[in-house]
């Protein structure tokens, strides 16, 4: 009886995997981004890139959303926001930092009103650097993101090419 | 008029209330008066219709001198009129209102009192603007002396609950917004379906970068300035080049200034294209979305092609440009804009013909010519009311006198008319720009450039794909700046749509917002919605869909 309904779990785990695969829902939330990256992820929806033929929707609300796609530096008064948005969203979830400031800070280093970068507020799991980024490393980005949720780890980070992991 | 009639005039009609007065540059007239008089001075101006309200510029002169100063800068055509005002730096200072007259200076001064800690007496409403809830209080970073030590988080005040106010509801929708480079608050009281208030709320993007560029050297500050918005990027860069340059005092090649109008023509295409998508998408029209969009990679192509980056071009350099744009790239120019002009074209044939889309257009948010420039709009917003207001004619910058182009206005004033403003706008910088590649002048791209400016202050004035970008530039003679104000169209152009959702239905609210492109990032956003039977959560999508599905009824 164990078995069957450990068994049971499994294919439940399976199919919900293969859905979350192909259809990763996105949220995207700017905390202080100078515009550029979120034009980009807007971009990255219409025709010439069309990110819908990976399933990925960028729609309205954090519960029904899988994926997090924050762009810029933090300021104080965005950081309750963007953490209130992380929360609400259903588990499992994941976080992708979208351009320069949302990695580092970016030329914001050192603003009176930047909290810091995403990852100081949020766990991410996906960093894609360019000021901005092209839509194609959007893409790419996300894409192997979507890799390792197949694999079923959770990545600590996802390289970017040129990008090398340090020790 | 010339300037030198409007400068003339304006000393006139500020004679009596005059303490000192200068020239300062050849299109700008410094009046010192006392602070009591600033109410009446302000409005002898606009009684006289002598200009508009462009910034509040607040200033701490330092420890030394213990005062803070405020200059009410006042534009009209070219010429630009301040009012120098002295205030004691400590003991409470205090200035008065001039808002009732003016409209517009209600968030210059909310801005001047947060930034300075100068108190506003009788300003509308004196809570922050752009600072966070929990900034502490007595803590004004823009004073001398400020570190961002000081500025600790503290309890944030208890704020107004949304819910019921007598008969009426708040409801709040934001930060995150549609329609808004800055995620912004708005809270609309409504009566029923009408909206009968609105009140709005800044800073949740508010970096500090005016506090910044102090910190940063003159090269640096182009960087950084860039990223004020990715959208009109070219915009920042040129409106800060050309004042950086007037105090260096010098000489831009021709062909520099010509390779900055053409890219700004792209970047007004760039940006326009992308305006129209996104307020079609708020109307529920995603077709049109797609296809502006799909179009307006044509212009990224080619900014890529010419500056190397598809935002954040960064082709403006202190002296000059880093790119030149030759021969070579006039094919390329020239085919893209045979298509773009024909894509153009179709669009302003739907947006006055589709009749779905009239419905959510057409007399929505009707601005009279007397409104729009009472509240002190800007743009293609004040365009499309009849306003005939465009720093590219009025006071030409750059390239502006040699490749002119021509005003597009509209007298209908509402939001149709502001579609179909913008889209002839873009037919007549698609021709501007092939003038421009046609024509190139010769010579170098960029001149040396010194790395100190020598002390002064100027004012620098730049026509962005939403309106007038006001820069204010003061330096000691050193390595940064000591004073930099920015003001963005956009921020005068929010009293207009705060004034303007009155008596709309909720349901127009964000078509209303969206109309007058305060600079998009398609975030997402809460909508709450506080009924009688308890509260309800909203999103922003489905605040849309309610707009779709209640003008979907009404056919």
């Amino acid at each position: 009886m164990n078995i069957s309904q450990n068994y049971v779990s499994q294919i439940i785990e399976k199919v919900s995997t293969w859905a979350r695969v192909n259809s990763p829902w996105a949220i995207h939330f700017n905390s202080g981004s100078c515009n550029g990256c979120d034009i980009e992820i807007l971009a990255t929806l219409t025709p010439r890139y069309d990110v819908e033929r990976f399933g990925i929707k960028l729609q309205g609300s954090p519960r029904h959303a899988d994926v997090l796609i924050c762009t810029g530096p933090v300021t104080r008064q965005a950081r309750e926001r963007l953490l209130r948005t992380y929360e609400q969203m259903p588990e499992p979830k994941f976080v992708v930092a979208v351009g320069s400031c949302g990695i580092s800070g970016g030329v914001f280093q050192g603003c009176y009103n930047v909290v810091g970068h995403i990852d100081e507020v949020l766990p991410v799991d996906a960093f894609i650097p360019g000021c901005p980024p092209r839509p194609e490393a959007i893409i790419d980005g996300i894409v192997k993101l979507l890799g390792y949720i197949q694999n079923g780890t959770r990545p600590d980070m996802v390289l970017m090419p040129g990008v090398q992991e340090t020790a | 008029m010339t300037t030198e009639t409007y400068l003339q005039r304006a000393g006139e009609i500020l004679a009596p209330f005059a303490k000192a007065t200068n020239n300062p540059e050849t299109n700008r007239l410094d009046v010192q008066i006392a602070v009591g008089d600033l109410p009446t001075a302000a409005s002898a101006l606009t009684d006289a219709s002598w200009g508009y309200l462009a910034a509040i510029t607040g200033m701490d002169l330092g420890v030394e001198t213990n005062e803070l100063e405020a200059l009410y800068q006042f534009c009209e055509g070219a010429a630009v009129t301040t009012l120098r005002v002295h205030i004691p730096r400590e003991d409470c200072p205090e200035i008065p209102s001039v808002s009732d007259k003016i409209p517009v200076a209600s968030f210059f001064e909310r801005e001047l009192s947060e930034m300075l800690g100068v108190t506003v007496v009788n300003t509308p409403d004196p809570s922050h603007l752009f600072l966070p809830d929990d900034w502490p209080a007595n803590v004004y970073p823009l004073r001398e002396g400020f570190t961002p030590e000081q500025a600790a988080s503290v309890e944030p005040a208890k704020t107004l609950e949304p819910g019921k106010v007598g008969n009426k509801f708040i409801v709040p929708i934001g930060p995150q917004h549609p329609a808004l480079k800055e995620p912004g608050h708005f809270e609309f009281t409504i009566d029923g379906e009408i909206i009968t208030g609105a009140r709005m709320r800044l800073g949740y993007v508010h970096r500090g970068i005016e506090k910044a560029t102090e910190q940063r050297n003159w090269i640096q500050n182009l960087y950084l300035l860039e990223r004020i918005c990715g959208i009109c990027s070219h915009t920042h860069t040129s409106a800060y080049s050309q004042g950086v340059e007037k105090l260096a005092q010098v000489e831009v090649p021709q062909r520099a200034l010509a390779i900055r109008e053409l890219v700004a023509g792209l970047e007004r295409i760039h940006s326009h294209l992308l305006w129209l998508g996104v307020v079609a998408h708020e109307a529920g029209f995603d077709t049109l979305f797609m296809y502006s969009w799909r179009d307006r990679e044509t212009v990224m192509n080619l900014l890529e092609e010419l500056t190397g980056n598809r935002v954040n071009y960064s082709i403006c350099s202190l002296g000059g440009v880093k790119h030149d744009i030759g021969a070579e790239h006039s094919a390329s120019i020239h085919k893209a804009l045979d298509y773009l002009e024909e894509r153009i074209r179709y669009y302003l044939d739907v947006v006055t013909t589709d009749t779905t889309f009239l419905q959510r257009t057409r007399g929505v948010g009707t601005m009279t010519l007397d409104e729009a420039k009472r509240f002190g709009t800007l743009g293609p917003t004040a365009r499309a009311s009849g306003v005939t207001r465009d720093v590219r004619l009025d006071a030409p910058y750059g390239a502006y006198k040699r490749f002119p182009v021509s005003i597009i206005t509209d007298d209908r004033g509402d939001l149709e008319a502001r579609f179909v403003v913008r889209m002839k706008e873009l037919l007549v910088t698609c021709f501007t720009i092939r003038t421009i590649v046609d024509n190139m002048p010769s010579g170098e791209i960029a001149t040396k450039f010194p790395r100190k400016i020598p002390a002064g202050e100027t004012v620098s004035r730049v026509e962005a794909p939403r309106g007038e970008a006001f820069y204010y530039i003061k330096s000691a003679g050193g390595e940064s700046p000591v004073r930099l104000h920015i003001r963005t169209p956009s921020l005068c152009n929010w009293t207009s749509v705060i004034n303007k959702a009155v008596g709309h239905q909720l349901a127009d609210a964000p078509m209303l917002i969206a109309g007058m492109d305060p600079c998009f990032s398609c975030n997402d956003r809460m909508v709450t919605v506080r009924r009688k039977d308890g509260s309800n959560t909203l999103t922003w999508s489905e605040l849309r869909e309610y707009g779709i599905k209640k003008y979907g009824q009404r056919k």
